[in-house]
Order: structure tokens, then C-alpha cells, then sequence
């Protein structure tokens, strides 16, 4: 598999935006899913106020997240099932694969889940020689060819009808097709065989309840269904904060979060587990298992600066709307989660310094708070990703990412603390850019750091003389009828 | 949104000028100063102001940028009502002035205050002066861009809308996605300039196949954005404040390109 | 004994909240100790439910059939849904790998839609799904629940009951039982549900309040597995093209039949361990 890197964020995006089919694709997403789930949060009956009662519903949780985990993992076993708390995404995997080699199990099916793929589940399964097939159809599309998903919901939009035919035809040797229809038979067939003969089904969690002790999982083409009924045993990974008390605070997340990620009134399946089967049911897996991660969730926790990222339900709303990420894409994030999300949650799981473009990439234009379900205050965490970034933080141990920029700043801070010292920086800056190449008044190329503006925009110059100087003067004129 | 209109019609105006528009594009102060003379109030300007901070501010610079604050209160603190003709620069001021100062420090207060009495020019004029016809002239057909901060910081929609309507002679058409980002945002547009211009770059596409042949915004930042982008494609539709089109001046001559 | 791994990770959680990190905090203000107002107005409505509400349900639950493609129709008794079930599977060509084969669930409303009698009229095999005993043997258990699973995977439609009906959104809700084994509104290409007019509720906020406080549903609660199904398996992973049967059905079909006392769908529960009815 290609191995992305939240560092790589600038080329990644180059190359997103010289790809026509991708922009096509990006353009659509949003143009269906974008504004439908605004609409979508209008309908509701309560009115869109409801996303910050939501809001308060996960503010909730997530202060009493070990009260709710506690009773949650209480009811799991009283029922039969197991479940494990993993600190890292190293527990994590260990776990999953001491359970797979007890029970002697070869091959995985797997429903999405984005917290197996910020712990490489699939990568380090297959070093064990575990074979994991990922059954949404997106999913399985990226995972036969080799890449990794870029969307939360709509995984494989980067790819064409064609790219998949060729893909299909190689891996499965059906007949060229391009009809999305055949082609979805086609690895329906191919993925009915694998359902059938896995023992082991791997499934996320959209979210638990701890009043009931169930676990939630939400699809629309039934894989999840599927993974979770047919093989012996089902084990479901959960982000740790991704819990609410009681039933009816589920309720109204869990009509946001469908309408947050496709502008639907409810999924097609939504599946509420609580434990294996028992010994009189028809079908259900025999073991169930819970794998509980924290993998950087609890040090996110502890600041309150942005423990409200824990909030978030992973609906993919924010990306919808996203006008960065709708012309850069998913790959660029370099991580599995992308689009405002993952600006923000990924340089808290991998590191700030490591992902700070992630956070520093954006126009904080405030589009991903309106759109998200639980109304989270995104840009307010970019800013403060990006303080950690200018000056340091002891805690996230940041250094100041950018030196000369810190350095500008504060040469800036000194010119505009006076306004004649300010006013002789303007004058040696308009005396400055008759150095460069002028059209009428349009500047068409500058030094750094306006060069990358000056590459595919032109600059205006500066007026010969400011606003203020010419008010000192009494130059403005009196004002006559507007005509 | 609070519409600050519990301020009794002020008969005094205090000009927070951008520093975008103090050095880049004066035509667009000059153009608010003919607006609010006009309408008979009496304009103040401190001499002394040079910008609010925003920059810095977004950049993660929280110091420097409560360093512009401070002075920033200071200059403005005595003014009855100020009236920017930048939607972000207001709400730099009103969202976020408070906020770099401690619950209980006396800064604090005095921020907000200040945030308080502080509005984007068509806020002002719709919300405040209860203004929407300035009798002015223009001709051919306009679309608006909605900035940002101005739409989902501020919620000012409608105002500016409602100002272009009553423009004699304007033919005022939404176009498609009006209300999604240029691709400006500050500091972002240099140190991410690819992405900054791809996002531009769709904006315009939209503005085109709008068929208006005039772009309008409240932001100076985004105008001058937008207007580099179309002047580097040589595409002949002007970007221009708002203010301009209201103050009704030629724009052949003040466009800033 | 709490295992360690919980332990330590509860208790980094704790220190996280600034609280001492191993003590189990009281949460039971966080749980409900009874039903809240809301709730039992919603209990109230849902006991003062008349014929003519059950109607409006009725007209609600097609308006939100429509664009999930559900195909809702309504039959005056369970004979006339086995006469429409014989209909559909007449209409139904298998799909490849499927065979022209009806599996149906034990429950005393599927009982009643004399399925038994569609092999004489049609020569189209009907399996049932009789619970397993749990005392039985497990090696025995174990081949009567592969011998289950093949002819589910086999057949190529489904017949259930369900234990509700959301009309607000048009979602079956299907609690998990012995003798009703999920995978028959799974596996399936045409997935036929049949329940009666009583079983229509609201929305969500009925149905949980139902599950939560109703002492006929709640002594069950959510059950072990609870599946709420909106219509048939959907798709738009290939250029966001809408296709349906991506892995469950394809189609789905609901026949509401008039309610008749004493065929509550819970008299399922009563079904005996006997043999398969062939
Ligand atoms: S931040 Fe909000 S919109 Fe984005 S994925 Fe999370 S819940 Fe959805």
C-alpha cells in the first residue's frame, strides 16, 4: 500500500489539483452532500438548533467518558462478550490478532472503519498472514488498487467507472464492463464468497450507548450487516470517545449524523449489537468483541483547548462542504482522516509539528462548523493548533515551526505599534516594487513570500499614497450627491 | 446575530480603515467616506490606526496580536460607533478582541466594549441607519461574493444584498456557490498559494458563467483575490467593494487594477 | 475484577478529567431512573393510538417509503399476503447463485400466511427457520445452523415479521430471536416483511420509548441485536451512480395486514422446537 505522510501535504495537493477526474469528482461530492445536509438539518423538527443540542449531548459524554465506558464494557460482558481496553494502536493490534489465531481464524472481512485504518489494521494483519478483505464497495475498489481511501464516506470517488472495469477485470476476470450496475454484481458475487467463508468480521462503531450497552454500526449497502452476522466471530473497534449515555441522546445523534453524512433522514441499516449470539439463536456470531482504543485520545482529553475534537461523530459533513478539501482531496491529509476533521485531529494523534500543514492549510472560512452535526467549533482549534506552532507548547511539545516567520511577526508587530514608523515601511515598500515587472497597476511577479501568489495571480501595487496620509491632508473630497 | 440597532441613530461615525485598503486601495475609504457624508453624519478618523491584528491573529501570533488589540482599543476606545468596510477586520474586533484577554482582566471588558460598537459598513447602514436605497446609479449586471467572516462570523446575508437591489440600473444575479471561499484567507494565500489559487480559480469560473460583468464584495482581501485571478486569465469583469458601487464613482476609474 | 488493561485506561481518563484515577466515579445521573415527560406523552399517545391514527401512520409510512424504495403495500388479512408473497415469487426470476427458493421465519404471523401451501401451487421450495434447542447436542446444533444457513444463502427471498415499523423514516425494526434468524432479511435478493397495522409507530423517539418504559417491549429491550432496515441495499460508490442489492437486498417489500387480536408479533415467542416444516 502507498504509505501517505501528513508531510507531503503540499505536493499531494499539487498533484490533486492537476487531476481533472478528481476535480470532477471532488466538485460532485459536494455539490450533492454539501448543501443537502444543511438542508437536511432545516427539516429536522426541532430546527437546526439541534446540532448544538448534540453539541451539549457529547460534551456530556465525553466529561464522563469513564463512567460510560465503564457501564458500557459491564453490559458487553453480562451478555457474553469480551472487551479490551487498548492504550496504543499497537495493543490494539496484538489483541486482534491474539483473538484471530485462538479461534484459528484465516480470513477477515471488513466494514469501514476509519479507526482501523488510523491503527494500519489491515497492513499489520497481513504481516501476520491474516487476510483482510474490506467489504464496502468503495473500499474494496481502493483496496484492490493497492491506495487508501479518500473520503470518509465516499472512499473511492477519485476513481472513474473505467479505472474500476480494469481493476475489476484484473482481479476478478469478469468480462470489460463499465455499467455500474454489473459492476456492483460483480463484486457483490466476489464478496458474497468472502462473507461466507470468513471467520472473523471487523467492524467499526458510529457510536455506543452506554444506558443500553450496545454498540451502533451504520451502513447503506448492508456489509456491515453482512460482516457482523455471517462469520463466527465479530470484533468492533471503537475510538474511545465515541459513547453517549443514554438511548435517547443517541437518538438525536444518530438522526444528525445521518443527515450530516448523506443528507438522509436515517441509513439503510443501522445495527444495534450487544453480545455473541446465544446457543438458541439461528445465526449471529458465536464471540463477540469489543477493542476500546485510546491511541492519543486521552492526552486530547486532558487539554481543554481540544477536548472538543472528542466530540466529533466522524460523519464527513465537514469535508462535504470544505473548499480546501474540495480541490486537494483526502490523500493530501496523509492520514485516515482528512478534510477539516482530520486538520485538526490528525496533528494531535501523529504530532503538531510533524502535520502542521494540516492545520496551517486552511482559510478558517467556518463553512466545516455550520455543516457539522455537532456544531464543533473547528476553526477555533486551527487557531490554536496554530499558536502551539508560533510558539511553542510544552505540553504538545511543539517547537515554533516556523522561525522566520515568528521573527516577521514580530518585526510587524513593531512597524504597526507606530503609525510613522509604519507609514516609512509603506513608503520603502512602494519604492521597493518598481523593482518588479508591472502591467498598468498589476504587479506580476514578487519575491517571497508573495511569489506563490505572483505564479498564477497578479498583485496590486501600492497606492502612492495611503488612505490616512491623504485624510491628515484634508485631501478627501466633501462628499456631493451620490449620482 | 445582534443587530446593534439598539443604537439610536448616531450622528457621529468613527472610520476603522483596513489596512488592506489604507495601503492597497484607498478609492475604497474615500468611497465610504462620500457614503456616510452623504447620509449627513460627521466622520472621525484616528490618524493614528494602522491594523487590527487579523493577520497575526489567524497565523496562530496570539501575542502580537494582542499587542494590536491593546492599541487598537486604546485608539478606537473613545469612538461612539466605528464602521469598517471589512467584514473579517469586524470581526477580528467583535468575535475575537475579546477573547485574547482573560474572563476577569480589565482589557477584557474594555474589548468588549469596543467590539461592541463596532460594524461592517452595510450592517451598519441597513441594521443601524435602517438605510437601503442610496439613490445610486450603476449599470450592467452584478454578482456578490460573500466573504467569509462577513456571512458565518458576522451572519450579515442579506444587508449587502438588499443595498445592490435598490442600486438604480444594476442587474443584480446570484451566482452559483456565492457563499463558499476564495481561497484568500490572509497569510494563506502566500504560504499555501497553490490550493489558494485553485480555490480562486473555481470562484471565478462561477462568477463567469453568472454572466455579471462586475464581481462585488465587502472584503477587500477577497476582491483583490479575485481581481488578480481574472486580471492574470485576462478576464475583463471588475471586482469591486461595495462601497464603491454605492458611492455610485466611476468604476472604470477605480477599480484596482 | 476489573482486567488491568481497563484499569490503567480508565484511569487515564480520570487523570485526563482531573479527577483520582482509580476511583470509579457515580454516574447514575447520567442514566434515567424513569420516563421523562416527553416519553410519557409519547407512552399516552402511543395507548389512546385509534383506528383513524393508525391510518395516518399507514399514509406517513408510504410517503417515506417512496424515495428509500420501499414497496409498501397494504392486504386485508395474512392469507391475502401469501397469495401476494406466491405472486411475487412467481414474478421473480432468481438471481445467479440464488435458487427459486422462499425462506421464511417461525413466527406466528408468518405462520399464518400458509406458505406451506406455495409448493403445491408453484413448485418452489419453502424453508422455515425453527429455533434451535439449546439443550439439543452442540454437534447436532451446529449442523442444523449450517443446514439453516445454506438455504437462507441459497433461496432467493426472504420472508420476515418485524417487530416495528417506523413511519417517519419507513424503517422495519428487527429485534433478534430463536427461530428468526437475521440473515433471512439479509442474504436474500427480495426480502419480503409482513407485519400488522398496529405495529406502525411514529419515529425513533416512539420506538425507544416503547423499548425503554413499555413493559411488554422493554422486558426485551433492544434485544441482543436489534437491525433497523430503510428499504433495500444502496450504493453510489462508482461515480456516485445510485445502485441497489450492493450486498443485502435488492428489493424489499412490506405488506401491512389489518391488526388482528391476539397475532401480536410477539407470539412468535411461543413457537416450539419442533421440526422443520418442509
Ligand atoms: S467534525 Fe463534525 S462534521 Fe466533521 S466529521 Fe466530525 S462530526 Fe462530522
Amino acid at each position: 500500500m502507498t504509505q501517505l505522510h501528513p508531510e507531503t501535504y503540499r505536493e499531494a495537493a499539487r498533484k490533486a489539483i492537476g487531476d481533472p477526474v478528481l476535480q470532477k469528482a471532488l466538485a460532485g461530492l459536494q455539490a450533492r452532500f454539501g448543501r443537502g445536509a444543511a438542508e437536511a438539518y432545516r427539516r429536522l423538527p426541532e430546527g437546526p438548533h439541534l446540532r448544538h443540542t448534540a453539541h451539549e449531548i457529547r460534551e456530556r459524554a465525553v466529561a464522563h467518558l469513564d463512567v460510560l465506558l465503564e457501564r458500557l464494557a459491564e453490559k458487553i460482558r453480562q451478555n457474553g462478550g469480551h472487551v479490551f481496553f487498548a492504550s496504543d494502536a499497537t495493543d490494539a493490534v496484538e489483541y486482534c490478532i491474539k483473538v484471530a489465531r485462538r479461534h484459528g481464524v484465516r480470513r477477515v472481512v471488513k466494514g469501514k472503519s476509519m479507526v482501523t485504518e488510523e491503527i494500519d489494521l489491515n497492513e499489520k494483519l497481513a504481516a501476520a498472514g491474516i487476510d483482510a478483505v474490506e467489504t464496502d464497495l468503495g473500499e474494496y475498489i481502493i483496496q484492490l488498487a493497492g491506495e487508501k481511501p479518500s473520503h470518509i464516506i465516499a472512499p473511492a470517488i477519485h476513481k472513474t467507472r473505467y479505472d474500476i472495469a480494469e481493476l475489476f477485470v484484473k482481479n476478478m476476470g469478469i468480462p470489460y464492463t463499465t455499467d455500474p450496475p454489473a459492476l456492483t454484481r460483480a463484486a457483490r458475487k466476489a464478496l458474497r464468497e468472502e462473507f461466507l467463508a470468513a471467520d472473523m468480521g471487523i467492524s467499526g462503531v458510529n457510536m455506543a450507548c452506554a444506558e443500553t450497552g450496545h454498540i451502533t454500526t451504520v451502513s447503506n449497502e448492508g456489509n456491515i450487516r453482512m460482516a457482523t452476522t455471517l462469520p463466527r466471530i465479530h470484533m468492533a473497534f471503537m475510538g474511545m470517545e465515541r459513547i453517549v449515555g443514554r438511548l435517547d441522546e443517541y437518538e438525536i445523534l444518530l438522526r444528525l449524523l445521518c443527515r450530516g453524512a448523506a443528507a438522509q433522514t436515517m441509513a439503510t441499516y443501522v445495527s444495534y449489537t450487544a453480545g455473541p449470539r446465544r446457543p438458541e439463536d439461528s445465526d449471529g456470531p458465536e464471540a463477540f468483541h469489543l477493542v476500546v482504543i485510546d491511541n492519543g485520545r486521552s492526552r486530547i482529553l486532558a487539554d481543554p483547548r481540544f477536548r472538543e475534537i472528542l466530540y466529533c461523530i466522524r460523519c464527513a459533513a465537514c469535508l462535504n462542504v470544505c473548499p480546501v478539501y474540495g480541490k486537494i482531496g483526502g490523500h493530501a491529509y496523509g492520514f485516515a482522516y482528512s478534510g477539516p476533521i482530520g486538520a485538526v485531529v490528525t496533528p494531535l494523534l501523529t504530532g503538531i509539528n510533524r502535520a502542521r500543514h494540516l492545520c496551517q492549510g486552511e482559510t478558517l472560512c467556518g463553512a466545516c462548523m455550520e455543516a457539522c452535526p455537532v456544531a464543533i467549533d473547528l476553526p477555533r482549534m486551527l487557531l490554536a493548533l496554530r499558536e502551539t506552532l508560533a510558539y511553542g507548547d510544552a505540553f504538545w511539545k511543539t517547537t515554533p515551526a516556523n522561525p522566520l516567520e515568528g521573527l516577521a511577526f514580530k518585526v510587524w508587530s513593531r512597524l504597526t505599534a507606530n503609525r510613522r514608523t509604519w507609514e516609512c515601511f509603506l513608503k520603502a515598500a512602494a519604492l521597493g516594487q518598481r523593482l518588479f515587472p508591472k502591467k498598468g497597476n498589476r504587479l506580476r511577479r514578487l519575491p517571497p513570500p508573495f511569489h506563490g501568489w505572483t505564479r498564477k495571480r497578479d498583485f496590486p501595487s501600492l497606492a502612492p499614497e495611503t488612505f490616512l496620509a491623504r485624510w491628515r491632508k484634508n485631501e478627501i473630497e466633501v462628499a456631493k450627491d451620490i449620482p | 446575530m445582534e443587530c446593534m440597532t439598539r443604537t439610536a441613530s448616531p450622528s457621529k461615525v468613527t472610520l476603522f480603515i483596513p489596512c488592506l485598503v489604507d495601503a492597497l486601495w484607498p478609492e475604497v475609504a474615500e468611497a465610504m467616506v462620500r457614503i456616510l457624508r452623504h447620509l449627513g453624519l460627521s466622520l472621525d478618523c484616528p490618524a493614528d490606526q494602522t491594523c487590527c491584528g487579523q493577520a497575526a491573529f489567524n497565523g496562530g501570533y496570539r501575542r502580537e496580536a494582542r499587542r494590536a488589540a491593546r492599541r487598537f482599543i486604546e485608539i478606537f476606545e473613545g469612538a461612539q460607533c466605528i464602521v469598517c468596510p471589512s467584514g473579517s477586520c469586524v470581526h477580528m474586533v467583535r468575535r475575537h478582541y475579546p477573547g485574547l484577554f482573560r474572563e476577569a482582566h480589565p482589557w477584557r471588558r474594555r474589548a468588549e466594549a469596543v467590539a461592541s460598537r463596532t460594524y461592517e459598513l452595510t450592517e451598519f447602514l441597513v441594521d443601524v441607519l435602517n438605510v437601503k436605497d442610496l439613490g445610486a446609479r450603476f449599470s450592467g449586471r452584478i454578482t456578490y461574493h460573500d466573504s467569509c467572516h462577513l456571512l458565518r462570523g458576522l451572519g450579515v446575508k442579506e444587508q449587502p444584498r438588499s443595498l445592490l437591489r435598490h442600486v438604480t440600473g444594476a442587474d443584480f444575479v446570484e451566482m452559483e456557490n456565492a457563499d463558499s471561499c476564495c481561497g484568500f484567507g490572509g497569510t494563506f494565500s502566500l504560504k499555501y498559494p497553490d490550493i489558494s489559487a485553485a480555490m480562486v480559480n473555481a470562484k471565478v469560473d462561477h462568477i463567469l458563467s453568472s454572466g455579471a460583468r462586475t464581481v462585488v464584495a465587502c472584503d477587500a482581501g477577497c476582491l483583490i483575490n479575485m481581481a488578480g485571478a481574472m486580471s492574470r486569465r485576462g478576464i475583463s469583469v471588475n471586482a469591486l467593494h461595495i462601497a464603491q458601487v454605492l458611492a455610485g464613482v466611476d468604476f472604470q476609474r477605480t477599480c484596482p487594477f | 475484577m476489573i482486567p488491568p488493561d481497563q484499569k490503567a485506561f480508565l484511569g487515564r481518563i480520570r487523570q485526563a478529567l482531573g479527577h483520582a484515577p482509580h476511583e470509579s466515579r457515580n454516574g447514575s445521573h447520567l442514566f434515567m431512573q424513569g420516563p421523562s415527560r416527553e416519553e410519557l406523552q409519547i407512552l399516552e399517545r402511543y395507548r389512546q393510538r385509534t383506528a383513524k391514527d393508525r391510518e395516518e401512520l399507514l399514509e406517513q409510512l408510504m410517503e417515506a417509503a417512496k424515495p428509500v424504495h420501499l414497496c409498501v403495500r397494504r392486504l386485508p388479512d395474512p392469507e391475502a399476503a401469501g397469495a401476494a408473497i406466491a405472486a411475487l415469487v412467481q414474478e421473480k426470476a432468481p438471481e445467479p447463485d440464488t435458487v427459486k427458493q422462499v425462506v421464511a421465519w417461525r413466527h406466528g404471523l408468518i405462520d399464518g400466511l400458509d406458505l406451506h401451501l406455495l409448493p403445491e401451487q408453484s413448485a418452489v421450495r419453502v424453508h422455515r427457520t425453527p429455533p434451535l434447542d439449546p439443550l439439543m447436542d452442540p454437534a447436532r446444533r451446529h449442523a442444523e445452523r449450517e443446514a439453516q444457513r445454506r438455504a437462507i444463502a441459497k433461496a432467493h427471498m426472504g420472508v420476515t415479521a418485524a417487530d416495528f415499523c417506523m413511519a417517519d423514516t419507513a424503517t422495519l425494526v428487527l429485534r433478534a430471536r430463536p427461530g428468526q434468524p437475521r440473515s433471512v432479511a439479509l442474504l436474500p435478493p427480495v426480502h419480503v416483511a409482513v407485519i400488522t397495522l398496529d405495529q406502525i409507530l411514529w419515529d425513533m423517539k416512539e420506538l425507544f420509548a416503547l423499548l425503554r418504559w413499555e413493559a411488554r417491549f422493554a422486558a426485551q429491550g433492544l434485544s441482543r441485536y436489534m437491525a433497523f432496515i430503510s428499504g433495500p441495499s444502496k450504493t453510489a460508490d462508482i461515480e456516485a451512480t445510485m445502485v441497489h442489492g450492493a450486498h443485502g437486498p435488492r428489493e424489499v417489500h412490506l405488506f401491512v395486514v389489518a391488526s388482528a387480536p391476539g397475532r401480536l408479533q410477539y407470539v412468535g415467542q411461543r413457537s416450539t422446537f419442533s421440526a422443520l416444516t418442509k
